[in-house]
């Protein structure tokens, strides 16, 4: 198991992204979204509670017939679309990664307060920071996969491509509560919000493949109507 | 629709807020919501006319815009945000009886679920629409539903998830709403919720997006 603290400057923020998820792009970032980005991005550059963990594990069966995981001492109702995406795996990185609390409680004061189209921008970019540490840690694993040849899958999600978040307090039982400050809540949500878990495959034999919006069964996500234009 | 009211309607569609406001780019240094609000009541302009042809025609595009895709919630945003820079001005007149919202709307995302973004989009919405919301925020409880039910007889409760864990929530509340008031009418939305699921719980409506729950109220309340 490895926990540590991430850096902002250490993460690849994507900001031609988190333009387009306000609906703009760089080139016609009208104010005030301008400045909110400016403040936003200011804010989250003194964060001190960004954080990941990950744990690898070694034994682990893919059951893509009944899109079943089994790795270790739990066993995890994937769905098929992610055994698919898994199949080949020879062990199984499992990781939990936050942009912290600080961000999140940010988002919360000012989504419920005085500037919600403030708050709207802070909570991209929170969400932008919880995926760059995920990027970071592929980024590790990968890393280190590489020095004994093997290679890695994408990352998956409990919530995403019919993985039911419920499945979230397993994936949280394999960390023992060295899970980076983040608890679940009885409905499997993550607190802080600004925070995402999942799994990664290793093998020899996987592929790793981009995420698009087909494999995942959420019509209305914020994501697949900007990626549709 | 006189001028007035025209330019109300345009301010509340694009995201003007107020003269200091420089969103959006086109209409930077020109009066907002706020200020054309006040002056149409000032010269005398019903404050019915107000609501009803400056900004809910304005509402209504922003609504059917982010439906087509054609504004995000950013931009939606900045509209409620003017709409509600208006509203304060109408809020003497709701009081005395001047001008009438048309029913009034109870929304709460379910128990066990904390999100509220798409919750807050559709209560903005049906607000600017003529309606008096009641938020009861997140993490709702079917007591607290029953409760506001109780304080607001004959209102139309609107139920918000976006885990699949509280799906089941959405069912049990919707549930026990009916069996306390089986004539009040439910909306669901959400992104795990679907027109099958609707009808499995005995819900009377869902939308996929916050215009949809408009069209439904105007539908019921008209």
């Amino acid at each position: 198991m490895k926990e540590f603290h991430i850096q902002f400057d250490e993460l690849v923020i994507d900001l031609d992204e988190v333009v387009s998820i306000l609906g703009f792009t760089r080139y016609d970032l009208p104010e005030p979204f301008a400045s909110y980005l400016q403040e936003a991005l200011h804010f989250s550059e003194s964060l001190q509670d960004i954080r990941a963990v990950f744990r690898i594990v070694d034994q682990v069966k893919i059951d893509d017939q009944h899109g079943k995981v089994i790795a270790g001492e739990i066993d995890l109702q994937v769905g098929r679309t992610v055994c698919n995406e898994l199949n080949g795996s020879e062990r199984l990185a499992f990781f939990i990664c936050t942009a912290g609390k600080t961000i999140s409680d940010k988002c919360t004061q000012l989504l419920q307060g005085e500037n919600p189209v403030l708050g709207y921008v802070y909570d991209v970019m929170g969400s932008a920071i919880a995926e760059a540490s995920g990027d970071r840690i592929q980024q590790i694993l990968k890393q280190d996969a590489e020095k004994e040849t093997y290679r890695i899958t994408n990352r998956y999600s409990p919530g995403y491509c019919n993985w039911n978040v419920a499945d979230q307090h397993k994936l949280f039982s394999l960390f023992q509560n060295i899970t980076c400050g983040v608890t679940l809540t009885p409905s499997a949500l993550m607190q802080p919000v600004k925070s995402i878990s999942g799994v990664i495959g290793i093998g020899h034999e996987v592929t790793y493949r981009e995420y698009p919006c087909t494999l995942c069964s959420s019509k209305q996500c914020v994501y697949r109507r900007i990626r549709q234009l | 629709m006189n001028e007035l009211l025209e330019k109300i309607s345009d301010c509340i569609e694009f995201g003007k807020i107020n003269l200091a406001s420089p969103y959006p780019p086109q209409m930077k240094g020109l009066e907002g919501a706020d200020e054309l609000t006040a002056k149409a009541l000032q010269e005398g302009t019903p404050p019915q006319d107000v609501l009803t042809k400056g900004l809910m025609p304005g509402m209504e595009k922003v609504g059917r815009k982010f439906r087509e895709n054609k504004v995000f919630v950013p931009q939606v945003l900045m509209s409620a945000k003017a709409m509600s820079t208006a509203l304060l001005h109408l809020k003497p007149h709701f009081l005395s009886g001047a001008a009438k919202q048309k029913g009034t709307f109870i929304i709460g995302t379910v128990l066990g679920d904390l999100h509220d973004i798409g919750k807050n989009l559709v209560a903005m919405m049906v607000e600017g629409s003529g309606y008096k919301v009641i938020d009861l925020g997140t993490d709702v409880s079917a007591e607290t539903f029953i409760e506001a039910l109780e304080e607001n007889p004959g209102a139309v409760v609107g139920l918000s998830a976006l885990l699949t864990t509280t799906m089941v929530n959405m069912q049990k509340i919707t549930n026990e709403i009916k069996a306390a008031m089986p004539e009040t009418l439910i909306a669901i939305g959400g992104a795990p919720v679907s027109e099958e699921f609707c009808e499995k719980i005995g819900a009377d409506n869902y939308s996929a997006d916050p215009q949809g729950v408009v069209e439904f109220l105007n539908q019921k309340f008209l």
